[in-house]
């Protein structure tokens, strides 16, 4: 379903330095599944992300989507894209029911059916009480709800997570989980980026790990695990970053050394 | 749609455009009323000292007040109370001056001594002459007298002077007695009035008692003239008569055509300006942007929904501002009764100027959504929208007020120029809204010029939209300091963007400060004069010019070769460049012949007619003209333009737009509108050769050529027969007729065609290039 081979996006530093976020990142994910991109802060994920949701244009490499190249047919792209991060809000004027409605006319659903989905989707998540409140009224939470209401109202076969749960308390963050959960029972193809280890021990079969640009580690998580003989995901996780940046501060000492 | 509903559920953008207008400006107009009467009943004091000597017939005092035969409007609505020291003979004496003075008393005393000190200083003054040291004494005495005054409460002060009336009795009687020269006889000091200029009380007081005091002066006369049986009419001699042509519509639209231009402009820009803060840079603050941008829409679908919204908020902000504005206007012209309806009537401007106002509105309203929402969709946060949008609100300001001024009239060159055009044809339109005919012509052109400015203005917002290092700028932090590290620090091969509109404005002050500093040196002969000129431009060409540029490129790039393209040419480019000078040479005197013909441009200044003249003027050998005005602005012009901007510009890769913005840049430095139109479409071409020829050497050939065939045009050097392809003018100027314009363009246009075609294949080649790795790998990892 998600195709990534050797992405690597850089970008123009302030100070006139090339600063490369994504360094020749591979995987692929497989409908049904929920592909977790683990990494700390500035690793890269987003940018990873963005790229297949067409709003940045990799320097690099090819990234298709459900067969489709982002470069080539952005736009197709994102129809079948839902996307939901930290950064995608929702409008505070306007309420829950308005802004499912707005985004779905936005991805061309039918009128009749768009109501029909809208139904369906408050069933789910519960939401018929927050429908007619306004934006800037909500709690966190309501939000979070909206936001996924928002990401799944055109049925999209590829779903992305960009750290959906930072900054929601726990119940809340329970909830989000359940729901992804859930799609991925309907056959969903899933990205789930996080930094919180046991959302990935609780979601995620397969994972990626990556580190400054670069994964450092992807396959099946029990497997990673057993080959590095680490007790469990966390701990490979702390021990792949140490390796990498002390070989990485090496390099860089024989460089200068040279 | 969403966008304008969620707009309108914006309480703060809802106030600024709705309940702003329709309650401030009946509020306002309120207000004003409210201060004008509070400021009519406040009482000006009037002080006539010895006032029982002024002369009884006519008597200019009736109970202690001035007599309302004085008064131009009458004694209810003249706001001066007058005290006078004839307290003693009046039964009730100050019933009449205003409760407000509690101390008529203590304002005679002080005026009694301020009588004295001004007697006095009338004295010293007379003695001034004498006296040689007395300026200082002066001086001080009248400092002392205006504090005095200014403590005293007192607005005017009128001193009659001892023995008036009688004097004025005098001169009556010798004329009864038919005395041929009465002032001879006995010279009465006159009445004094003092009054204080800086002072506002004052002078409203002192315009009040001096008309008063000529009507009655005249009244005196009349008599006078009676009682010497001369003919009245001696008394105006000159007979002036006042005749207004203008009705009470006219001076309506007179008004209105003030008003409205500026106020429309004002109001379309602050319509926009809050919706398009919200819409751009409020996004991006809410976190929205990104999810609207992975919604299927394009982005030139966004862009266009959030410039509807924002232009449909401007035009009903600026429309409900006018109409509430006009409304108060009205009422509050008709509520104050007749005295201001007849001076300034406030009627409403015709319909078919209100038509006009709306028609004009609207590419005036989308040249400013689409600049507002490309300025806020630039910015980071909604403040720094604002810090954005307040420099563009200025300028606007700015070029509001100059429309204001009252010789400003619509002009072909204005018609182009955006938002000047809208607001000049605009208060044409008003002025003369009855017989708008010839207006008529420049609708076209102002209405064109602005869709086209408004279409600029919205390409640019959605080039914006696609490039994602503006749509995701995280809050890098702006130092001065890294910059200016930054800019001195990596020296690249040839000179960054800012670097080069740096470069640009830097010629532009410079030129500026040249245009005041390098004045030529006008004494001696017409041939040093000449001379002088000669030098100066050389000099303002090196100095401001040439020197500026070659500098940057030394010290900014690594390799000024590079950066000045400073690469043997191809002797084939250099002669094509040479033949290219020479076709375009008849297609660019018949252009500006044409345009000069049809009046498109303000006449030239002075100095350079001067300099035209100097041109042709025959006291200079010719070789010398060709190296000031051909060789030198060559060399000069194209280091910088076609140098370093043109590099600069064109680093990006984008070379078509690098091209067009250096040749604007090249044409604004011309300064007069004449050269600047010629050089800019000069200065394209010249761009074409530049990168096409990747050199500065055939660059310089071909503006050397263009300015030679120029200078010797304007010298009638050619001596090409008359005939079906040359002809001549009134002045024996040479005329290229047809045939020759048709080769030449066909030539030029071909010439284009291929540059262009080798400019696209370029570019198309420095985009691929882009996509290489920039650094190696060792950098990166240093870097990072």
């Amino acid at each position: 379903m998600i195709q990534v081979h050797g992405l690597t996006r850089e970008f123009q530093d302030f100070s006139g330095g090339v600063i490369r976020a994504l360094d020749e990142v591979t995987f692929d994910v497989r409908p049904g599944e929920i592909f977790g991109l683990l990494g700390p802060n500035g690793a890269g994920k987003t940018t990873c992300l963005r790229i297949l949701s067409t709003i940045l244009k990799p320097t690099r490499g090819i990234a298709e989507v459900a067969g489709l190249n982002v470069m080539r047919d952005p736009e197709g792209v994102r129809r079948r894209i839902g996307f939901m991060s930290g950064n995608t809000g929702i409008y505070d004027r306007m309420t829950a029911r308005e802004m499912v409605e707005y985004f779905g006319r936005l991805y061309g659903i039918h009128e009749d059916r768009l109501q029909e989905r809208i139904e369906e989707i408050f069933d789910i998540l519960q939401m018929h009480e927050i429908g007619d409140r306004l934006g800037g009224k909500m709690s966190t939470g309501m939000k979070q709800k909206v936001s996924i209401a928002r990401t799944i109202v055109h049925d999209p076969p590829v779903i992305i997570f960009d750290e959906p749960t930072s900054g929601l308390d726990v119940l809340v963050a329970r909830k989000v989980l359940e729901a992804v959960e859930v799609l991925r029972d309907q056959g969903k193809c899933i990205i789930y980026s996080t930094h919180i280890m046991s959302e990935v021990d609780k979601l995620c079969k397969r994972i990626a790990i990556i580190h400054r640009g670069r994964i450092l580690a992807s396959g099946h998580r029990d497997e990673l695990v057993s080959t590095h003989r680490q007790p469990n995901v966390e701990e490979l996780f702390f021990d792949l970053i140490r390796k990498f940046d002390s070989q990485q501060q090496a390099e860089t000492e024989s460089a200068s050394s040279v | 749609m969403r966008e304008v509903r969620d707009q309108l559920r914006d309480r703060r953008t809802l106030f600024m455009i709705t309940i702003l207008p329709v309650l401030l400006y009946p509020m306002l107009g309120l207000g004003l009323v409210e201060m004008m009467l509070t400021f009519s009943e406040q009482h000006r004091t009037v002080v006539i000292l010895n006032a029982s000597e002024l002369p009884g017939d006519p008597s200019f005092l009736a109970d202690g007040e001035i007599d309302a035969r004085w008064l131009e409007s009458g004694k209810d609505r003249t706001p001066v109370s007058v005290i006078t020291d004839q307290a003693e003979s009046h039964s009730s004496p100050l019933a009449h001056s205003s409760g407000d003075d509690p101390t008529p008393h203590g304002l005679l005393e002080q005026a009694e001594i301020l009588a004295f000190h001004v007697r006095n200083a009338i004295a010293t003054r007379a003695a001034a002459g004498t006296v040689s040291n007395s300026a200082e004494i002066g001086r001080q005495a009248n400092n002392d007298l205006i504090s005095l005054f200014n403590e005293s409460g007192i607005d005017v002060l009128v001193l009659v002077p001892d023995g008036y009336s009688d004097a004025v009795a005098s001169v009556r009687q010798q004329i009864r007695n038919g005395a041929a020269e009465p002032a001879a006889t006995q010279s009465p000091s006159g009445l004094i009035v003092v009054r204080n200029s800086a002072d506002d009380k004052s002078v409203v007081a002192f315009s009040i008692v001096q008309s008063a005091l000529r009507s009655w002066e005249s009244n005196l006369r009349r008599s006078m003239f009676d009682e010497a049986s001369l003919p009245e009419a001696l008394q105006h001699p000159a007979r002036l008569q006042w005749v207004e042509v203008a009705g009470g519509e006219q001076v309506a639209a007179n008004v209105w055509s003030k008003l409205f231009p500026a106020m429309l402009v004002i109001m379309t820009l602050t319509g926009a300006f809050y919706p398009a803060i919200d819409l751009g840079a409020g996004e991006k603050e809410r976190g929205t942007m990104e999810t609207l941008l992975i919604s299927p829409a394009r982005r030139v679908e966004l862009v266009l929904g959030k410039f509807c919204t924002i232009m449909l908020f401007s035009v009903c902000s600026a429309l409900m501002n006018l109409a509430s504005m006009a409304i108060t206007g009205h009422q509050m012209a008709s509520s104050m009764g007749g005295g201001l309806t007849d001076t300034i009537s406030l009627q409403f401007p015709p319909a078919s100027a209100i038509i006009w106002v709306v028609i004009s509105l609207l590419p005036l309203a989308a040249l400013f959504s689409a600049l507002c929402l490309a300025l806020a969709t630039f910015a980071r946060s909604t403040k720094e929208g604002q810090n954005y949008l307040t420099p563009l609100l200025m300028v606007i300001m700015g070029l509001t007020m100059f429309c204001l001024w009252p010789s400003v009239e619509i002009a072909p060159l204005y018609s182009v120029l955006p938002v000047l055009n809208v607001a000049l044809l605009l208060k044409g339109l008003l002025l003369t809204s009855t017989q708008s005919g010839s207006l008529m012509a420049y609708a076209i052109p102002v209405l064109v010029s602005s869709f086209g400015y408004s279409l600029l203005a919205i390409w640019w917002a959605i080039e914006l939209y696609n490039n994602e290092t503006v749509l995701f700028r995280e809050a890098e932090k702006f130092d001065l300091r890294t910059w200016l590290k930054q800019l001195a620090r990596p020296k690249d091969a040839v000179p960054a963007f800012p670097e080069a509109v740096f470069c640009f404005v830097g010629l532009l002050v410079l030129q500026l400060v040249a245009i005041t500093w390098l004045r030529p040196d006008l004494s001696g002969t017409e041939e040093q004069r000449a001379l002088s000129m000669l030098k100066l431009i050389c000099v303002q060409q090196l100095v401001t010019i040439a020197c500026p540029a070659v500098f940057m490129g030394i010290i900014l790039t690594t390799s000024p070769r590079a950066t000045f393209r400073l690469r043997r040419p191809s002797s084939g480019a250099l002669l094509s460049a040479a033949g290219l000078a020479v076709a375009v040479h008849p297609l660019s005197i018949e252009l500006s012949r044409f345009l000069a013909e049809n009046g498109v441009f303000p006449d030239i200044p002075d100095a350079i007619a001067r300099v035209h003249r100097l041109m042709s003027s025959e006291t200079q050998p010719l070789w010398v003209l060709i190296a000031v005005f051909a060789l030198t602005p060559a060399i000069c012009e194209e280091l910088a333009f076609r140098g370093f901007i043109l590099s600069g510009l064109a680093r990006g890769g984008r070379l078509a737009v690098a091209i067009v913005i250096s040749s604007v840049m090249f044409g604004v430095i011309h300064m007069i509108p004449q050269q600047v139109f010629n050089a800019t479409l000069v200065g394209l071409l010249i761009g074409l050769v530049a990168i096409h020829s990747r050199s500065l050497f055939p660059v310089i050939l071909f503006h050397f050529i263009t300015n030679t065939l120029a200078l010797l045009h304007s010298r009638n050097m050619f001596p090409l027969p008359k005939g079906m392809l040359f002809g001549r003018d009134e002045s024996e100027q040479l005329q290229y007729h047809s045939p020759v314009l048709i080769v030449c363009s066909v030539i030029v246009v071909i010439a284009c065609r291929v540059m262009i075609r080798d400019l696209m294949r370029q570019q198309e080649a420095r985009r691929r290039g882009d996509l290489k790795p920039y650094v190696d790998k060792n950098t990166v990892s240093v870097s990072t």
